[in-house]
């Protein structure tokens, strides 16, 4: 008997040559599929099927991948962590999580794995910046043509990157090229649609990559499923000192303008005298989701939602937190800054206030590339961006980071922190300074994190 | 398609359904239209603002963006500044670094030293610095395609397309089902046939239709939405045909409902439907062309519905409706093609579901026995199909059809009125004329085609008398709607004796014309 195995949009089409073979779907994952007349699983079962045909010595015509190895080296010497972290990786049959501080090197681990496993591999990012940061990694550090998908460029090499989107909508076309799967920041593919991208490849081997692998929603689950579960962890303290540049925050208050706090009074009463006619009490996030909703054919829920909208921008946006970002930038006028804020508006009005180079989702590829490369080598001493650098994107050096406005989530704060975690070159310590609106919902944001 | 934000749909009755709009909505319609032929010349910021004023006005501000981004769509939207924003950035953020910039003196000395370096007004700075922002950039140019009229239609299509994001699984009738199927491969789906009589309610067109359930590869392990896209695309290609139904399974916040959807709640603007499909072979529409100039008891029907075959469909040719029995023969034409197109027909007609199938085979691909081997008809030709020889196969189907509805038949026809045809008499019983005559019919006498009580006989020949002209004769029949004049009148001992081509006058018949 033959049993053949071959790729097929995102799944496995198994065939076999005679009927007295054991059946199919009793292989993990497989199923009968009237629509084909042939078994069909997953592709991301195809280990968990090799292995047991393995097992029993059946004979098998596996025609899944049509890519041959490649030969990869590294010459990254790995610090002793990073190792360990590696060799449970490879242990754990080269599947599973790695939950790592930001700054720890997870790059230079993954660049170990793909030297190790000599695979065809695609690495899979959240954002356009870490895209274009892996890139250049691994054009430096491997002989290789890298491909890319995403950020306006769409070419498959033997190693390639990708953003999750990208990989998203290819997935079920690209699920045959690669034998091994890296995902940086793992705990994205948590999310529904993201789940597909592990669901339809067929490689075998995956390593996953995180700050924080464990998810409120208990997504980290799923995660643990599709990629392999946490096999190596350590945390900020037991790096801070050895690795990791300490910090200090300093929390700065800001005031409303009079004109600021008028409108903001007024605004909100609109929001809230809504609140009350209607029966929202607004205890939970579905509270608000169901204003959202209501605000479709309800127009005074809209009026109430576009309100508590204005309310928001007028303490994000307040006056005196420029002027008090004119005070920061003067006072560390030696310094590399880095400036975030949650509003893409906010960002471009303090980009053209203090004439800061300024990333945003609208920023085009090339000069967002520019814009990083002198800030890396110093062109630059200032940036300011709209989150989209919050994840694991190497910002050397920066030592002073202001955040304008933050939305509150744990993770974000976190790792917004992390970004300017990196050792300073004459020891001294990291600033984050947070600038917030005093008496507004924004100030309750802020402790609630705390 | 819209944004999934800007879906609009109704949940009455634990149904799902698209909010289509219609005529009411013209006037928002042409007011969007009107806002953005306005402000040609403007910032998008500025035209987004006056779209967000329309917006407060209206009560359902989901329908004015949906309107908005179709007429997006339409716009040249172009970046107008004095200096390549890019360029004027680059400078300042250069000129702002060896300055320091922390206030408004020492922005104002930045600006200045980039404008010196570029030997241009600091305006010029100013205003080129962001100009490339998609809300600073100027509408240049709107010619949009749209109408009120179309832009509503467009706007039900993008709709229907957008509810479709959702969707996990489609199930499909159309009138053409070959362009059907055709999509459906295209997009990457998968499909299966389901079996009419699992179908209940269908009526008109569809009526005869099998049911073509599509799914993505994926669907068969988990309800996935993966495939939401590639059905709102189907969806574009189905509204072109001119009779077609929908049903999809949507997932709606972990609720699965059930949406319908039909020709006459969407179509594609600027697209009249195809009604008729063309023919892929001369040799299909030759025969299609003669076989309808006979007049049978079979209706033609051109590429008729699918057929299952293993894990595929075939289309046939054609099919023949049997007018008075629910029987469908089906017709393949089998032209001279490649060795692999025979294979592949070959292993069709092999797996094919069990019906009546005749096959017209080229002789020179000498296939005609391994047909007959699958339990098909096999007629072979050279050239063109011999629309005889079908109708011969047809004639056996029909002596077999003529049978079964003579077994039901009573063996005396008893019709009500005294004059009747034996066409009307067939029809009455729903089987053919053949069917019924070797039948007998006691109570009336049988001229030709017409059955007549003997008791009008008695009282025509009572009217009638030698030396009557024709045209007299004929009204007279008429009277009794009896339109084989030469028939009855020989059945009442009478006949015409010919005066000139047309003229003439009744006179008795002779004894011996009876014998």
């Amino acid at each position: 008997m033959t049993i053949t195995l071959g790729f097929e949009d995102g799944t496995l089409r198994i065939e076999s040559d005679r009927e007295s073979d054991p059946d199919l779907d009793s292989l993990p994952g497989v199923e009968v599929d009237p629509r084909s007349s042939t078994a069909r699983a997953p592709a991301h079962h195809y280990a968990a099927i090799r292995d047991v045909l393995r097992a029993v010595d059946a004979d098998v015509d596996d025609a899944v991948h049509d890519t041959g190895p490649v030969s990869l080296a590294t010459s990254y010497e790995l610090r002793e962590y990073q190792q360990d972290a590696l060799d449970a990786w490879l242990d754990s049959n080269r599947r599973g999580v790695l939950e790592l501080p930001t700054g720890a090197g997870k790059t230079v681990i993954a660049l170990a794995a793909m030297a190790a496993c000599d695979e065809p591999t695609l690495v899979v990012v959240p954002t356009i910046d870490l895209l274009e940061q892996w890139q250049r990694e691994l054009e430096t550090e491997f002989d290789a043509p890298i491909g890319r998908l995403g950020g306006g460029e769409q070419r498959v090499e033997a190693v390639t990157v990708a953003t999750y989107d990208s990989a998203y909508l290819r997935a079920d076309e690209l699920g045959d090229k690669f034998g091994l799967v890296v995902f940086d920041e793992v705990h994205h593919l948590g999310a529904e649609g993201y789940q597909d991208i592990a669901r339809l490849l067929a490689a075998p081997d995956r390593l996953g990559l995180t700050a924080t692998f464990e998810r409120p929603d208990g997504a980290h689950e799923t995660v643990a499923e599709l990629v392999g579960s946490r096999v190596y962890s350590i945390d900020t303290d037991e790096l801070a000192g050895d690795h990791l540049a300490p910090y200090e925050i300093r929390r700065i208050e800001v005031e409303l303008t009079p004109e600021e706090r008028a409108e903001y009074d007024e605004v909100q009463g609109t929001f809230v005298d809504y609140v009350r006619s209607s029966n929202i009490n607004f205890t939970s996030g579905s509270d608000y989701l169901q204003l959202v909703k209501r605000s479709g054919n309800d127009p005074q829920a809209r009026e109430a939602l576009l309100a508590k909208q204005r309310a928001r921008e007028i303490m994000m946006n307040a006056d005196n937190k420029r002027r008090q970002l004119g005070r920061i930038l003067d006072r560390h006028r030696e310094d590399r800054i880095i400036v975030f804020t949650a509003h893409t508006e906010l960002v471009y009005d303090l980009s053209e206030r203090f004439l800061i180079p300024a990333i945003t989702n609208e920023t085009g590829a090339s000069e967002r590339r520019e814009i990083l490369e002198r800030f890396r080598e110093g062109a630059y001493s200032r940036i300011i961006t709209a989150n989209v650098l919050d994840e694991g994107v190497d910002v050397p050096d920066a030592n002073v980071g202001v955040v304008l406005s933050g939305s509150g989530s744990e993770r974000e704060f976190t790792q917004r922190l992390g970004r300017i975690l990196r050792p300073k070159d004459d020891g001294g310590r990291a600033i984050l300074y947070e600038l917030v609106s005093s008496e507004t919902a924004e100030e309750r944001v802020a402790q609630r994190r705390r | 398609m819209l944004t999934k934000d800007l879906l609009r749909v109704s949940r009455r009755g634990g149904s799902y359904r698209p909010e289509f709009i219609g005529r009411e909505s013209r006037p928002l319609a042409a007011k969007l239209i009107g806002t953005y032929q306005g402000h040609v010349g403007e910032k998008r910021g500025t035209l987004e603002e006056a779209v967000d004023a329309i917006e407060r006005e209206e009560a359902d501000f989901k329908l004015v963006r949906g309107f908005a981004a179709l007429l997006d769509r339409e716009g040249d939207f172009e970046t107008v500044a004095p200096l390549p924003p890019e360029r004027a950035r680059r400078v300042a953020f250069e000129a702002a670094e060896a300055v320091g910039v922390a206030s408004d003196d020492e922005r104002e000395r930045a600006i200045a030293q980039a404008a010196d370096d570029l030997a241009v007004k600091p305006d010029d700075i100013e205003s080129s610095l962001y100009a490339d922002r998609d809300c600073n950039q100027e509408l240049a140019a709107f010619d949009s395609r749209w109408e009120p009229d179309s832009l509503i239609e467009q706007y039900n299509l993008s709709l229907a397309q957008t509810a479709l994001f959702d969707a996990t699984e489609v199930r499909l009738k159309s009138d053409d089902p070959r362009a059907l199927v055709t999509a459906v491969k295209r997009l990457g789906l998968m499909y299966e046939i389901e079996q009419p009589d699992a179908e209940t309610g269908t009526e008109g067109a569809l009526a005869d239709q099998r049911t073509v359930v599509v799914t993505g590869p994926d669907r068969l392990f988990r309800r996935t939405r993966r495939y939401g896209t590639a059905f709102a695309r189907l969806l574009r290609s189905v509204a072109a045909t001119s009779e077609w139904e929908l049903t999809a399974t949507v997932e709606d916040h972990g609720t699965e409902r059930e949406m319908t959807l039909r020709a006459g709640d969407v179509s594609v603007p600027g697209v009249d439907p195809v009604a008729e499909p063309s023919y892929d072979s001369g040799v299909e529409s030759d025969f299609a062309a003669r076989f309808e100039a006979l007049d049978l008891d079979w209706d033609l029907q051109r590429e008729p519905d699918l057929l299952e075959t293993g894990a595929s469909v075939m289309i046939p040719d054609f099919a023949f409706d049997y007018r008075y029995a629910d029987f469908r023969v089906y017709f393949e034409v089998m032209g001279f093609w490649t060795p692999e197109y025979v294979e592949k027909k070959l292993g069709q007609l092999a797996n094919v579901e069990d019906v009546e199938l005749i096959v017209a085979v080229d002789e020179s691909l000498g296939v005609g026995e391994e047909i007959a081997a699958r339990d098909h008809r096999a007629i072979p030709y050279s050239g063109t199909v011999r629309v005889k020889d079908v109708v011969d196969v047809l004639r056996e189907y029909e002596d077999d059809l003529v049978a079964d509805a003579t077994a039901d038949l009573p063996a005396k026809i008893r019709p009500d009125g005294d004059v009747t045809t034996m066409k009307s008499v067939a029809e009455e019983y729903g089987v053919s004329v053949d069917a019924i005559k070797d039948r007998e019919f006691p109570d009336h006498e049988r001229l030709g085609q017409l059955l007549v009580r003997p008791a009008v006989l008695s009282t025509i020949a009572e009217e009638l008398s030698t030396g009557m002209s024709l045209t007299e004769t004929e009204s007279v029949l008429d009277d009794y709607d009896l339109t084989d004049t030469s028939a009855v009148l020989s059945a009442v001992g009478y006949r015409v004796a010919w005066d000139g081509l047309s003229g003439g006058t009744l006179e008795e018949r002779e004894t011996q014309a009876d014998e």
